[in-house]
């Protein structure tokens, strides 16, 4: 399969994992190892450096092979996202920020206007800007010449296993942009996730699909597979799909007659 | 007197919520868990946030006839000096504790806005998260807690039965069924970024509180459509005073409405504190339930003397250490989230609302 370039940061896996909502931090580290993911995301708000069990930086950051995302998910305002981008700079020394900005933290929309402005802001400061947006075309090549990393339009809803609700959008994003678009929330099973890649999605990222299996790091491996055959297929080039039958009387007939 | 809100009768909007409410079999109840605990999952994942309520102060001048802290009650009074509460958030950060709900009782002269402000300033230096649950306030005090790290308020309605409510509330600021309605409105406008509404379950007919309850959240959620909004489930317990309420809610009836309001509400923080009992709130993690209070103290000081006999607001039921408590939900395949907020998005939030018409009224006591 070939690889993600983000920046200048190149991954061999095409599969990001959220890291939160699971039961505990060691089916969350064993998820993300059978994954084979290269990059997770992870809430500003869970970092706790006043206490281990409660802390998922930590045990994130002591992983080999992984390189952290962190998220502004709580923000509700770009002064607030820009705010915490600089505090997750200064904590995990990761230049990757994933711009997640919902009008209240139990929102389940990113607000498009403050994650244009806090992405713009980021991106001058020279931060790999990801933004997580509704499935906008118009949205998503503005987030461009801001000069975003990626972009990362949502399939569904967050966190309703929907799936790719959003396709038509998607597809248009897809042939229009010019850095990776990454599916990002709604997916609830490998085949979702293997359809976006197959329509040229660069990347996917997962989170309540895995945690809220019944064994997530099965789950995790799963969708590892799953991007990695969607991947292939893209690439491959899949057969056209015949979209009507042929007409008996060619309407076309007429042509090279002279007529 | 002002009329009730059209907003607060309306039934139309309620009324999916009304029917879950209505049904009593034991059948249904079951299949409103299994609905309530998939969209647990899928929105809020295997975890449960927890914080603690912190009392600030006893002091009170209202009458309401089934609190401990009542104005009448020959209950000590005092409240934490700025040395005293720096210690009460010490003892709680050990417990690892890093959100918290201040509490004070109505606005009195010893317990007034300047206090609460400077305590919820102290706090905001400790805590990650500080919420409040105190007297009405006026929208530009709201906007100076805000402006100092107060991230929620919580103000329970108590019952929104107005006949009942005016005469449960003997005397104060209290009384004033409106005035009371208002508030929350008035939190937001002042650019708090949640708030937390509920009703004492035991006060009033049940099912109709719950229903208003609903329709107040609401109203709040299409205006103020950037709040972040809590519901707490409190039942009566046993109050210092001795009131008996009249309406008891029994164990099914509870998980009924703690089940239907997150099938009609996906998003909404539903909290349940340690009045209710340890295999209670076991049984409820998981189910609907997303945030938790743990190893509470109900009296003023309690953290820093935990072996002090004073009498609390209500008797705590589930008095399990933090870890105790913590060790059951793990049990559970529930992981608990002693972080789960970032100062970081501390101050005021925007407070353009989705209404044409803003009432500046700012009554304030």
């Amino acid at each position: 399969m070939d690889s993600l370039q983000l920046g200048s940061y190149t991954f061999s896996s095409r599969l990001i994992l959220g890291t939160g909502k699971f039961s505990n931090a060691d089916v969350m580290l064993d998820a993300v190892r059978s994954s084979g993911t290269q990059l997770v995301t992870v809430a500003l708000r869970r970092f706790n450096r006043d206490m281990a069990e409660d802390d998922l930086f930590g045990p994130l950051s002591a992983m080999e092979g992984i390189t952290l995302m962190p998220n502004t998910s709580g923000a509700s305002t770009a002064a607030e996202a820009v705010r915490a981008a600089h505090i997750a700079r200064e904590l995990s020394g990761s230049p990757f920020i994933k711009v997640e900005i919902h009008p209240n933290p139990q929102h389940l929309m990113p607000d498009p206007i403050e994650t244009y402005e806090a992405s713009r802001i980021l991106a001058k400061e020279g931060f790999l800007v990801m933004p997580y947006i509704s499935a906008d075309p118009v949205l998503a090549k503005r987030l461009e010449e801001a000069g975003c990393a990626s972009v990362m339009p949502l399939g569904s809803a967050i966190g309703s296993g929907q799936g790719l609700g959003t396709a038509d959008m998607l597809s248009i994003i897809i042939r229009e942009s010019r850095i990776p678009v990454i599916v990002d929330a709604g997916l609830r099973s490998p085949s979702e996730a293997a359809a976006a890649m197959e329509m040229g999605c660069s990347a996917v990222l997962v989170n309540s699909a895995v945690a809220a299996a019944s064994n997530p790091p099965e789950m995790a491996a799963a969708f590892a597979g799953a991007v990695e055959a969607g991947r292939r297929a893209f690439n491959a080039g899949l057969m056209q799909r015949s979209g009507s039958a042929v007409a008996t009387s060619p309407l076309t007939s007429f042509l090279g007659t002279g007529a | 007197m002002t009329p009730l809100p059209d907003w607060l009768t309306e039934e139309r909007d309620s009324r999916a919520l009304a029917s879950m409410l209505a049904n009593s079999s034991p059948a249904s109840l079951e299949q409103l868990a299994a609905e309530s605990r998939a969209i647990t999952l899928r929105r809020f994942g295997r975890t449960m946030s927890l914080y603690a309520p912190l009392y600030l102060s006893n002091y009170c001048s209202s009458g309401c006839a089934y609190c401990g802290f009542a104005s009448d009650r020959t209950t000590v009074r005092r409240r934490l000096e700025s040395d005293e509460l720096q210690r009460e958030l010490l003892a709680m950060k050990k417990l690892g504790i890093s959100d918290i709900l201040l509490l004070t009782g109505e606005r009195t002269s010893r317990a007034d806005f300047d206090y609460l402000r400077r305590s919820v300033e102290r706090a905001s230096k400790e805590m990650q998260r500080v919420s409040v649950e105190a007297f009405p306030m006026s929208v530009s005090e709201y906007r100076k807690l805000a402006e100092c790290g107060c991230s929620g308020v919580t103000i329970y309605q108590e019952t929104y039965d107005r006949e009942r409510y005016e005469a449960l509330h003997r005397w104060g600021p209290k009384k004033d069924f409106i005035e009371r309605l208002e508030t929350p409105r008035r939190a937001l406008e002042g650019g708090i970024k949640s708030v937390g509404l509920g009703v004492l379950l035991g006060l009033s007919e049940p099912v109709e509180d719950a229903l208003r309850l609903y329709r107040h959240l609401r109203h709040l959620g299409r205006t103020w459509w950037r709040a972040g909004m809590s519901v707490s489930f409190p039942r009566m317990r046993p109050q210092t005073g001795g009131y008996e309420p009249p309406f008891p809610v029994d164990d099914r009836l509870l998980a009924r409405m703690i089940f239907a309001f997150r099938i009609a509400l996906p998003d909404v923080e539903l909290v349940l504190s340690t009045r209710e009992s340890a295999p209670y709130r076991d049984g409820m993690a998981g189910l609907g339930v997303t945030r938790m209070s743990i190893a509470s103290r109900t009296t003023v000081g309690g953290y820093d003397d935990p072996e002090s006999a004073e009498k609390g607001q209500f008797d705590v039921s589930d008095d399990r250490t933090a870890e105790e408590f913590c060790l059951a939900l793990r049990a559970r395949n529930i992981e608990p989230v002693f972080k789960n907020w970032e100062p970081a998005y501390n101050g005021p939030s925007h407070t353009e609302s989705t209404q044409t018409e803003r009432e500046e009224k700012e009554p304030c006591h």
